[in-house]
């Protein structure tokens, strides 16, 4: 791992056009290449060069992709991964044939769905048959008992069944039960096979029961039938399978050639290719190309400094097992390239933050169970759809939980009792005001601490920012900028003079002879800034006038001076929210104690802590998680994380497809 | 309270929502779709997944426009909750407008039953046959074999008045179309009424809101009844909604007593919405040689489809402006029901099997 971003290289090559498609295949497996436009050539260079024109464009790729990966996540299934032996064995791209497999698969899913729908509208004409009836709703049905005087039965049936109703025709006298409304239209059917009514009155009563009986079980088995159909659909999708696998992978490889290729100018012989690579890989790459195409190329590197620093893609060099806190950082923003990378520092503060406010050996190991689960289970079930406890939260409940149980064992806290000794001070006796030794006393003693801690993040921050303006070789900015020296300097000033007068018990301001010479001498830096700026832009053509300078060197000596005042001292104070998470952590569990106290029964005191535990863990969790990444964002990141970085994004056979 | 503590909450909820609900992309990767099938299999995954879930269960198109309904209902009672009761009685209002599009559908069918005896069989299951606003006996309609009894089972509610005022012969001969007028117009009644409940600033939005909306709906109908239906003045003031700045100022000016109605009411418009004006007539001029109804009824969705931008445009107007107001609520619940037309429009057009270029030009994207 690189303290740093991962440094780049640019490559450019030409090939022979007969060997493009083997070098962009040869590419794209190795994955590691962000393709950039060649748009900066002399214009009478650019002009001998042609554009890339595709024989299937790319829109027409992309659609047929989706329409590919749509059919298959009906059918529950999984995209296949692209092998580099696949991709190199690729049968030719046969749009029309691949339109009409799907066309044809797409047809008979839409045939299961239209039977379906059949389905659906027969359970719903006799729900409402079965729900007037359910309802007493007797005066909205049509009962009918009784046989035909001639004609055939089944014709009667048929007619009947036309309108809708239940119709039972296997027993004698025949029992027909529709809707009223429709009893016209059954009377005029029935009246031409000249029904009569049966005078049976058992069989008058017992008639409607058994409709409904019939209806009931029609509805029943249709619904089964629904369910079948539904499953048949994505067994059809399933079956298929094999299909819409080749056609995805032979397609999504054209689509990622067609992407490449995209940025590849032409002349009649050549093909001319740009890209950036992580400098670690340039050989491999150079090599590679000499071999696909057997050193008939020319290739060409040029160093990421040679570069503006705005163009040139940035990646983080962090450890797999940091990726976590890596997307916390990328949630932010990408870093300029050459800087520091946030990350391992983004997780040391993160931790340490969380372990502070969420204190607890016992709920910490909770977290860590619920984020091994969380990450089994979606481990388990790959294609199942992030839930409220996302993948994500999974993979950072999995540091927190035991960033949890060590602040649990410094202070000697587990599930909300001090049942193990405190390693370094026990928090619930202090926050409960219990007479403690040592150094931590009191409340007062827990901010302290915390406001130790936000000095040290926010120092940390100071230097990262130094050691990137240095890199950078922004020498003026390190100097006179309120997060460069000036800045430290007067914060450290601001952490003496602030220290001695809490020392004297909130009495007297300290003095020494060095802090008037210090303070004045951070002030007229910063009252310089102004002028020289203006000088050192004289120089490179852009003069301002005088009183412009004057102004602005005012205005800026006003602003620079509050923001360093009052925006450091705010900063340092925000981190006393750690303590108050803390305290109330401890406050809560302790209310929660003694709230179990008071029924004197030991299961509604286990129910009770169970409870106030669970409570606890989701809500403290969830403020201290939020106030972590807050104190991150605002606190430390503001100090040295410009983010006018543009992230990386290689292109390979694996890369996804929004990427490109 | 404060409009601050009043409508805090709910902006922010509702300004969330609403920056994940405009998938343009979505519809035209549905648009694109090859059948029905597909196309609806695309909400995997949206806020829209629930309907996806009903069509995988049933295949049945119409149970899923029922379960839209549905959403819908829950989402105007959901926010209502939120709301203190004065704009929370408002919603009740704009909630009312689905019911009289449910007692619309449910009317229809009971016409098709009772009046053109065509069998409605399993049809009725797609009627929402909840309270919405008012206690309907929804079977009771569609059961009804008499017009008496289908204005029972209004009883108690203000649509029994308006139905009372027509009969069973005029329905059968002049159709359901002027009751369904009376119904729309009942309800901007209701609007006008429940405006006037709304305080300060909320009573301003909704003004300019509603003024603005009813204008445009007239603008509507005069292209789509009295330019191509040719209807006659007393049949145009039947079917202009009450309300709005056309109506008003045509009613002074005695528009519809004048020689030519249209003209008057053209040039109201125009001074009005220039620019609605000049894209009507823009749209006319192309369309010169238009000649058949389905031409005819092509430069109507036209007109229509640019009306529509224009009334999206007035509401994203609103939600860049006062945030605790029920002016974001009202926007929201346009953006959602404009959202759901827009799916509608294209499942349907994918259950008829149109062409990408029908439904597109159908919901003017």
């Amino acid at each position: 791992m690189s303290m740093f971003t991962r440094k780049m290289r640019m490559l450019t090559a030409v090939v022979m056009e007969s060997d493009r498609d083997s070098v962009v295949k040869a590419l794209l497996e190795k994955g590691v290449m962000e393709f950039v436009h060649i748009g900066l050539l002399p214009a009478d260079k650019m002009a001998k060069l042609s554009e890339h024109s595709s024989a299937v464009p790319k829109a027409a790729l992309t659609d047929m992709r989706v329409r590919v990966e749509t059919l298959m996540k009906e059918g529950g299934m999984k995209l296949p991964e692209i092998s580099a032996e696949a991709a190199d064995s690729l049968p030719p791209l046969d749009m029309e044939g691949f339109r009409r497999t799907l066309d044809k698969l797409s047809l008979s899913l839409q045939s299961i769905r239209d039977r379906q729908r059949s389905i659906n509208q027969e359970i719903n004409a006799l729900s409402e048959i079965i729900r007037y009836s359910t309802e007493k709703k007797d005066d909205y049905l049509d009962l009918r008992v009784g046989m035909p005087a001639h004609g055939n039965a089944d014709d009667l049936h048929a007619r009947l069944e036309q309108i809708g109703g239940v119709f039972l025709f296997s027993r004698k006298p025949y029992i027909s039960l529709t809707l009223r409304r429709d009893s016209s239209r059954v009377t005029d059917v029935m009246d031409k096979f000249g029904w009569t009514e049966s005078t049976d009155s058992e069989a008058q009563k017992s008639a409607g029961a058994e409709a409904i009986g019939e209806a009931k079980a029609l509805t029943e088995s249709c619904r089964n039938e629904l369910g079948k159909l539904a499953d048949e659909a994505a067994e059809r999708i399933r079956s298929n399978g094999k299909a819409l696998s080749d056609i995805w992978t032979n397609v999504r490889v054209h689509e990622l050639c067609e992407h490449v290729e995209s940025y590849f100018s032409y002349t009649r012989n050549t093909s001319l290719f740009s890209g950036w690579v992580p400098e670690e890989y340039s050989d491999d790459i150079s090599a590679l190309i000499t071999k696909v195409t057997d050193g008939r190329c020319i290739i060409e590197w040029t160093e990421a400094d040679e570069v503006p620093r705005g163009e040139v893609p940035v990646e983080m060099s962090s450890p797999k097992v940091l990726r976590p806190f890596e997307h916390l950082v990328r949630n932010y923003s990408t870093p300029e390239y050459g800087s520091i990378n946030p990350t391992p520092f983004t997780a040391a503060a993160y931790l340490c933050m969380f372990a502070l406010m969420f204190a607890d050996l016992g709920q910490g190991f909770i977290l860590l169970l619920v984020g091994l689960i969380g990450s089994w289970l979606y481990r388990k079930n790959p294609t199942k759809p992030d839930g409220i406890i996302s993948r994500y939260l999974c993979s950072l409940l999995i540091f927190l939980g035991p960033a949890s149980m060590a602040g649990g064992l410094l202070f000697g806290s587990c599930f909300g009792f001090s049942l193990i000794p405190a390693l370094w001070f026990n928090y619930d006796a202090v926050v409960e005001g219990e007479p403690v030794q040592g150094l931590i006393q009191d409340i007062y003693d827990i901010l302290g601490i915390t406001i130790k801690f936000g000095i040290v993040i926010i120092y940390l921050g100071l230097v990262l920012n130094w050691i990137n303006l240095v890199r950078k070789k922004r020498y003026f900015e390190l100097v006179f900028d309120k997060n460069g020296l000036v800045g430290g300097v007067m914060y450290a000033l601001g952490i003496w003079f602030a220290w001695g007068f809490v020392a004297s018990g909130y009495r007297t301001f300290p003095s020494s002879p060095f802090f008037a010479p210090v303070l004045i001498s951070c002030l007229a830096l910063i009252v310089i800034k102004g002028p020289l700026e203006a000088v050192l832009k004289a120089r490179e053509g852009h003069k301002e006038s005088v009183g412009h300078v004057i102004m602005s060197t005012v205005m800026d000596f006003l602003v620079e001076v509050l923001e360093i005042f009052s925006g450091l001292l705010s900063n340092t104070l925000s981190f006393m929210r750690v303590a108050g998470l803390g305290i109330a952590h401890a406050s809560l569990m302790s209310a929660f104690y003694q709230m179990a106290d008071m029924p004197g029964n030991i299961i509604a005191k286990v129910l009770i802590m169970i409870l106030g535990n669970l409570l606890v863990i989701v809500l403290e969790g969830l403020s201290a998680g939020i106030q972590s990444l807050r104190l991150n964002y605002y606190e430390f990141f503001t100090k040295y994380f410009t983010g006018h970085g543009v992230a990386f994004e290689p292109v390979g056979l694996r890369s996804r497809a929004s990427a490109d | 309270m404060s409009r601050v503590s009043d409508y805090a909450f709910i902006n922010a909820k509702l300004r969330a929502r609403i920056g994940i609900m405009r998938e343009s992309s979505l519809f035209d990767e549905m648009i694109k779709a090859p059948s029905l099938t597909e196309a609806i299999a695309k909400l995997d995954g949206t806020h829209h997944a629930g309907l996806l879930e009903v069509y995988r269960k049933t295949g049945d198109l119409q149970q899923v426009e029922l379960q839209m309904l549905e959403d819908e209902i829950a989402l105007y009672r959901e926010v209502g909750s939120y709301l203190p009761s004065v704009p929370s009685e408002f919603l009740s209002v704009l909630l009312e407008k689905i019911e009289v599009d449910n007692v619309k559908n449910c009317i229809r069918l009971w016409y098709s039953d009772a009046v053109r005896h065509h069998l409605i069989s399993y049809r009725s299951s797609y009627i929402y046959k909840g309270s919405i606003v008012h206690r309907i006996d929804y079977d009771a309609v569609i059961n009804a074999v008499s017009y008496p009894e289908l204005l029972r089972a209004f009883r108690d509610t203000p649509y029994a008045e308006v139905l009372s005022s027509f009969s069973l012969e005029s329905i059968a001969s002049r159709g359901l179309f002027p009751l369904e007028i009376a119904l729309d117009h009942m309800w901007f009644r209701h609007l006008d009424e429940g405006i006037r409940k709304l305080h300060g600033r909320d009573r301003k939005t909704a003004e300019e809101i509603y003024s603005v909306d009813a204008d445009l709906k007239n603008i509507l109908m005069l292209t789509r009844y009295s330019y191509s239906y040719h209807l006659s003045p007393e049949d145009l003031e039947k079917v202009m909604i009450p309300m709005g700045y056309i109506v008003k100022e045509a009613q002074k000016m005695g528009a519809l007593s004048s020689d030519d109605p249209i003209a008057v009411i053209s040039g109201i418009v125009k001074h009005r919405y220039p620019r609605v004006s000049e894209e009507i007539a823009r749209i006319r001029r192309t369309a010169d040689d238009l000649t058949t109804v389905d031409e005819n009824n092509r430069e109507i969705v036209l007109i229509e489809a640019y009306l529509g931008e224009r009334r999206q445009s007035e509401y994203r107007k609103i939600l860049m402006g006062d945030p605790f107001s029920i002016g974001v609520v009202l926007a929201y619940f346009f953006l959602c029901l404009q959202e759901d037309g827009t799916l509608r429009a294209i499942l349907s057009g994918k259950y008829y099997g149109w062409s990408e270029d029908k439904i597109r030009e159908g919901i003017g994207l």
